[in-house]
């Protein structure tokens, strides 16, 4: 009886030291992350002067003037909506053609799947600067430098390759059963895809807006390379007018690294549920 | 009457028609960076040339750093460079030189106009491709000390001449919790920009950069090992602090301003970081501070040194005209204007006046502030310039010497083995070339 007690005290005890240092472990990821937040905002309401003086405390004499100026400097006003219309435009094209492409590579066999799919997945491994120079010469070819579509359809082609390599192995999990009988029942291919696959595959489409979202909102070097108008440049632009080595005005810099966070930070808190749920379950097959 | 009028009427026409002008629009790429000093008035002079010049229209693309840089190279690899824009006489845009990309301004400019300017900004040979692709608007000194004088004197030391009288400072400053001198390096690029370049100067001289790259001396020679060693001696000796070496290019200068080291190692340029913000209204360095406390030197002579004085400088950035511009075309007129205009005097005084640089155009006055009016000074002060490392040195070696040079810092490497690795780097580059 003594000995049971002595181990269910052990064991509690060994429990509570591990819930202890799991708890200080989280802790402490918690604060390595919040914690650069907290001081790019605290410092954006410092002046340079004071900045330079003390980097740690809080601003003596807070000031607004930073985002006012930030603001009119970077062109924000004209980005700003440009960013948003990228955004959205470019994911909803990434989801809508992933989710198409997906259900063919998944469920309509032919001997052309393979070479087309690998072709799709292969992109996976290009990265954006490789492609900088290539997609400069080609929209100069297409005559469509320095349009919003061109930003559009560079955005589309290089989220496809994750998409498509996503979507194809969440729908792979739908049961062929349902497409059959659909098909017997005399459904087209495109309303089994509306009527079916599309529900089916919700968790994957969030993933996929998950990830795009914020990859496009902060993207900067194939903008940088597709537009040279000011009025058709993102976010990222405006703020890297303010993010040089030879840095003098830190506080104006500091107000435009926070108006570019804050959009993705409220989307995170406003979805947050949804983007967990999103995760997991386009994480998981079936 | 009515026929005289009318003939007056079709005589205005004909003739307003005559000099009437159609619109050129120029694309132009501009360097700039919205949070350094000058910013408000580099807008203001684009703006003006606009509002002077209404059959121009400027279409402007503002880039910084990399960007810059990797948008210049997809123009030049497109073939559609923009009409006017902003380059290096260097490394840095080897792509305009090497390619030809940008018009020889000596024959677009002439003579008569260039005469202007200084002999070392006009001279062909300071550019990369050898001709004149880019008119440098400064001569840019490397390697400068900025000395706290009144801190010094505080402490019962005089300005230093020799690399003695900087050790001499160590224990007092150091017990004080002021570092002697220092030179943040932890983007790799400042000590072998703003120190190395001096020392291997002073100790190799120019003729021994030119020899490794004519093969017929070595990275692993007593030269530039000793160069190396004064380096690593800088901290030994206490001199410079090793934790210097974490120390952001971008932090250091608020921290020289506050006392917290005697002396900061930077180019000429770093004298913007200490100016009244026109913006702000505020200055690191009061001017009544600049005029009193603080001196401009160059590095104390060094024991074994073989050039005396000399200090690293190079040929700064300037605007160059496309060569695809049909010469004789309207565009290359505008363009011509354009360039003329952003080299006048009174563009290059506003430019003085920020602190961005000391022009190379000859006669610019400008109301500075003290410590940029001592920049002057110091050029006529130290006449003899050797090579930056970085501007001879093809990344793939000057890189090598750069991370070397942290590694000295740290204590972690000794000067010969940075020798013989930069050494190999450069015989790894010859081979891939």
């Amino acid at each position: 009886m003594g000995e049971e007690i002595r181990t269910t005290v052990a064991g509690r005890v060994g429990s509570s030291i591990a819930r202890s240092a799991a708890y200080g472990m989280m802790i402490l990821f918690t604060g390595m992350t919040l914690y650069p937040i907290f001081w790019l905002i605290m410092n954006s309401f410092k002046s340079t002067k004071e900045f330079q003086v003390s980097q740690l405390a809080f601003p003596a004499e807070p000031t607004m003037s930073n985002y006012v100026e930030a603001w009119k400097m970077g062109d924000f006003a004209l980005l700003f909506p440009n960013s948003i219309v990228y955004t959205v435009g470019a994911t909803l094209g990434i989801v809508f053609v992933s989710l198409l492409a997906g259900f063919a590579f998944a469920k309509i066999s032919s001997r052309a799947t393979k070479p087309i799919y690998n072709g799709f997945v292969i992109g996976i491994l290009i990265t954006a600067q490789s492609l900088m120079i290539p997609l400069f010469l080609e929209v100069n070819l297409l005559g469509i430098y320095n349009t919003r579509i061109a930003v559009l359809l560079v955005y589309i082609g290089t989220g496809l390759p994750l998409g498509v390599y996503l979507s194809t192995e969440y729908i792979k999990s739908i049961p062929n059963a349902l497409i059959e009988s659909a098909r017997i029942d005399g459904a087209t291919f495109f309303s089994i895809f509306r009527k079916i696959v599309v529900p089916m595959s919700l968790p994957v489409a969030v993933t996929l807006s998950i990830l795009n979202i914020s990859n496009i909102w902060n993207e900067f070097a194939l903008i940088n390379i597709l537009v040279s108008r000011t009025e058709l440049k993102s976010l990222p632009l405006g703020i890297f007018k303010f993010s040089g080595s030879l840095s003098t005005d830190y506080g104006k810099q500091f107000a435009a690294l926070t108006i570019g966070m804050v959009p993705m930070l409220l989307f995170y808190i406003v979805f947050r549920k949804q983007i967990t749920k999103g995760v997991a379950a386009g994480a998981v097959k079936g | 009457m009515k026929k005289s009028i009318a003939a007056i009427l079709l005589i205005a026409l004909a003739v307003s028609g005559g000099f009437a002008q159609d619109k050129v629009t120029l694309t132009v790429m501009n360097y700039q960076q919205a949070d350094q000093a000058g910013y408000p008035e580099d807008v203001k002079i684009w703006q003006d040339f606009q509002a002077a010049n209404p059959d121009i229209t400027l279409n402007i693309e503002v880039l910084f750093n990399d960007p810059y840089h990797q948008k210049l190279q997809a123009y030049a690899a497109a073939g559609t460079m923009p009409d006017v824009f902003y380059v290096w006489p260097g490394a840095r845009s080897a792509v305009v030189h090497e390619k030809r990309l940008a018009k020889d301004l000596n024959q677009l400019l002439g003579a008569a106009y260039l005469k202007d300017f200084s002999a070392a900004a006009t001279n062909p040979a300071n550019q990369l491709g050898k001709y004149m692709a880019m008119l440098p608007q400064s001569y840019t000194y490397t390697s400068v000390m900025y000395v706290n004088k009144k801190l010094l004197e505080d402490n019962g030391f005089k300005l230093p001449k020799t690399y003695a009288d900087l050790k001499k400072m160590v224990p007092k400053l150091k017990a004080k919790g002021v570092s002697v001198a220092m030179l943040p390096n932890k983007d790799a690029w400042p000590m072998q920009s703003c120190l190395f370049s001096t020392v291997v100067g002073r100790m190799a001289g120019d003729s021994f950069l030119d020899a490794v790259l004519a093969g017929k001396a070595k990275f692993t020679d007593k030269e530039f090992v000793a160069s190396l060693q004064v380096i690593a001696d800088l901290y030994k000796d206490g001199i410079f602090s090793r934790e210097d070496v974490q120390i952001g290019y971008g932090e250091a200068a608020g921290m020289f301003a506050s006392g917290k080291a005697a002396i900061y190692i930077d180019g000429d340029w770093r004298v913007g970081a200490y100016i009244t913000d026109k913006a702000s209204g505020k200055a690191l360095i009061a001017p009544a501070a600049q005029e009193s406390d603080f001196v401009l030197l160059p590095f104390p002579s060094i024991p074994g040194e073989k050039n005396r004085g000399v200090v690293s400088a190079v040929a700064g950035t300037g605007w160059a005209v496309s060569s695809s511009l049909p010469a004789g075309s309207a565009k290359e007129k505008a363009a011509t204007r354009l360039i003329k205009y952003l080299y006048s005097p009174e563009v290059q005084a506003i430019r003085f006046g920020t602190g961005a640089y000391v022009p190379t155009r000859k006669g610019v006055k400008a109301d500075v502030e003290p410590l940029v009016a001592k920049v002057p000074v110091f050029y006529a002060d130290n006449a003899k310039t050797c090579y930056v490392v970085d501007g001879v040195l093809d990344p793939a070696v000057y890189n090598v010497i750069n991370d070397g040079l942290i590694a000295i810092g740290l204590g972690t490497k000794a000067p010969a083995q940075v020798a013989a690795e930069t050494q190999k780097a450069y015989e790894s580059w010859l081979a891939s070339k």
